[in-house]
């Protein structure tokens, strides 16, 4: 039951984190600062863990850690530009007033993110669809999916 | 947290047998992870040693072979098996299955074969994999074999499986002439939520009549084909409200559900004969749309 080292690329930046093999994802990310990542179910129930995998939206506290060997794995930190500058799905949830509590906000940031790497012009179906995994439990998806139709818009100009 | 474990990647088959051969009911196979780490979490799995199998190449992907059928890879995901537009066009039944199956993000994780093996009633794959007559694919220290998904699962969370055995994929065969097929699933909503009762349907129209195929799931301890029902379809001349209507009656004489935290046993078997009615009525309007399998 020994350490194990797990090296990965973090926001763009190489990294070696040394943990347990049951440290999930989530948990590693959690212990070293990485705290956009919520804990909230640790069931994969939830969405507030969500991070992308080599692209792919997933649900870090389904994941352990050692799962991530030669990875690359983006947070809603990662969306963030050099100088501070908020992304577009992160300055679109804000101005459209998709926050409450913020606990879910950073996992929807990134299930939305991938869904407009792939889908620059979602119809609320497709963007009901994409956070069908992310729970928000201030009721707050109207102003969410308005959000997202902001977002997709900046970012097709 | 989880309790402690070891924990290897293997990268063959051959090697991961030697792995279950060595540790036995001591070890657990992690392919997604999505159903094993929650079972872990609450302390009611606890394997010395997790086997990842998501390093070994001959159990990834989705391959639809025409005239033969569609293999699905023990790594494939279930979002993998819905990105194959093969699985859209030839088998709807399993491509509504797959969308009703949790949400997007445990898709993108949660492995298709995993919901098989994991040998749950309510397990959204496994009524549609009944309707196309799936075999699954056994690797273990004795060789290989084949075992129809009627006979995979024997009860909940039981299959057939040794400890010493792993699926290395599951087969589709195709089917040969024009065929509807539909999933229908009741659950209290629509996203990440367990089945209180479901039914694929599969209708294949062939040249000496039709051919139906039902399904249930979350209604009885294994798989089951509602062959009464089937056979009585067979020999209607015509398929109105009423030949349904029977069917669906002897639909709900077939199974045997229990009363849990998600539903009663008589809502589960009055939902059932709806279900039926709608599957039916799904494929056959399907079939008149010239509905392509």
């Amino acid at each position: 039951m020994s350490e194990i080292k797990v090296n990965f690329i973090l926001n763009g930046r190489a990294t070696t984190y040394v943990g347990e093999p049951r440290t999930t994802l989530l948990r590693a990310l959690r212990a070293h600062g990485v705290t956009s990542v919520k804990r909230g179910c640790e069931e994969g129930e939830c969405g507030t863990c969500t991070v992308l995998v080599d692209g792919v939206p997933m649900k870090s506290c389904m994941m352990l850690l050692p799962e991530v060997e030669g990875k690359s794995v983006i947070t809603s930190e990662g969306l963030v530009g050099s100088n501070g500058e908020l992304h577009p799905i992160q300055k679109a949830f804000i101005e459209e007033g998709a926050i409450q509590c913020g606990f879910c906000t950073p996992g929807m940031i990134m299930s939305v993110y991938a869904l407009l790497n792939e889908n620059p012009d979602p119809s609320d179906e497709d963007i009901k669809e994409a956070l069908s995994g992310n729970l928000c439990r201030c009721t707050g998806y109207v102003s969410i999916i308005r959000a997202v139709k902001k977002a997709a818009a900046m970012m097709r100009e | 947290m989880l309790l402690q474990f070891d924990y290897v990647k293997p990268k063959s088959i051959a090697e991961t047998i030697g792995l279950l051969v060595q540790h036995g009911s001591s070890s657990a196979i992690k392919a997604g992870g999505t159903d094993l780490i929650v079972w872990m979490k609450k302390h009611l799995i606890k394997p010395e040693i997790v086997i990842d199998i998501t390093g070994i190449a001959e159990l990834s992907g989705v391959s639809f072979y025409p005239h033969k059928g569609l293999r699905i890879g023990a790594n494939a995901t279930i979002n993998q098996v819905l990105a194959n537009r093969e699985v859209k066009r030839s088998f709807p039944a399993i491509y509504e299955a797959c969308l009703s199956h949790s949400d997007r993000l445990i898709r993108n994780k949660a492995t298709f074969v995993g919901n098989v093996t994991g040998g749950v009633p309510s397990a959204d794959l496994v009524p549609s994999l009944c309707c196309y007559d799936a075999v699954v694919h056994i690797a273990g220290p004795d060789g290989e074999r084949d075992v129809p998904i009627l006979e995979f699962i024997t009860g909940p969370r039981r299959t057939v499986l040794s400890k010493e055995e792993l699926v290395t994929h599951i087969y589709v065969p195709h089917i040969e002439a024009q065929a509807a097929g539909c999933y229908v699933k009741l659950a209290r909503r629509n996203a990440l939520d367990l089945a209180q009762a479901s039914v694929a349907c599969v209708v294949v129209d062939k040249q000496n009549g039709k051919d139906f195929r039902i399904s249930c799931g979350a209604v009885a301890p294994k798989p089951i084909r509602a062959l009464e029902a089937e056979k009585y379809l067979k020999g209607t001349k015509t398929l109105d409200e009423t030949a349904i209507r029977n069917a669906a009656d002897k639909v709900t004489e077939s199974v045997n559900p229990i009363t849990d935290v998600r539903a009663t046993r008589e809502y589960r078997l009055d939902m059932i004969r709806e279900l039926t009615i709608k599957a039916l009525a799904t494929c056959i309007e399907g079939l008149r749309g010239g509905r392509m399998s």
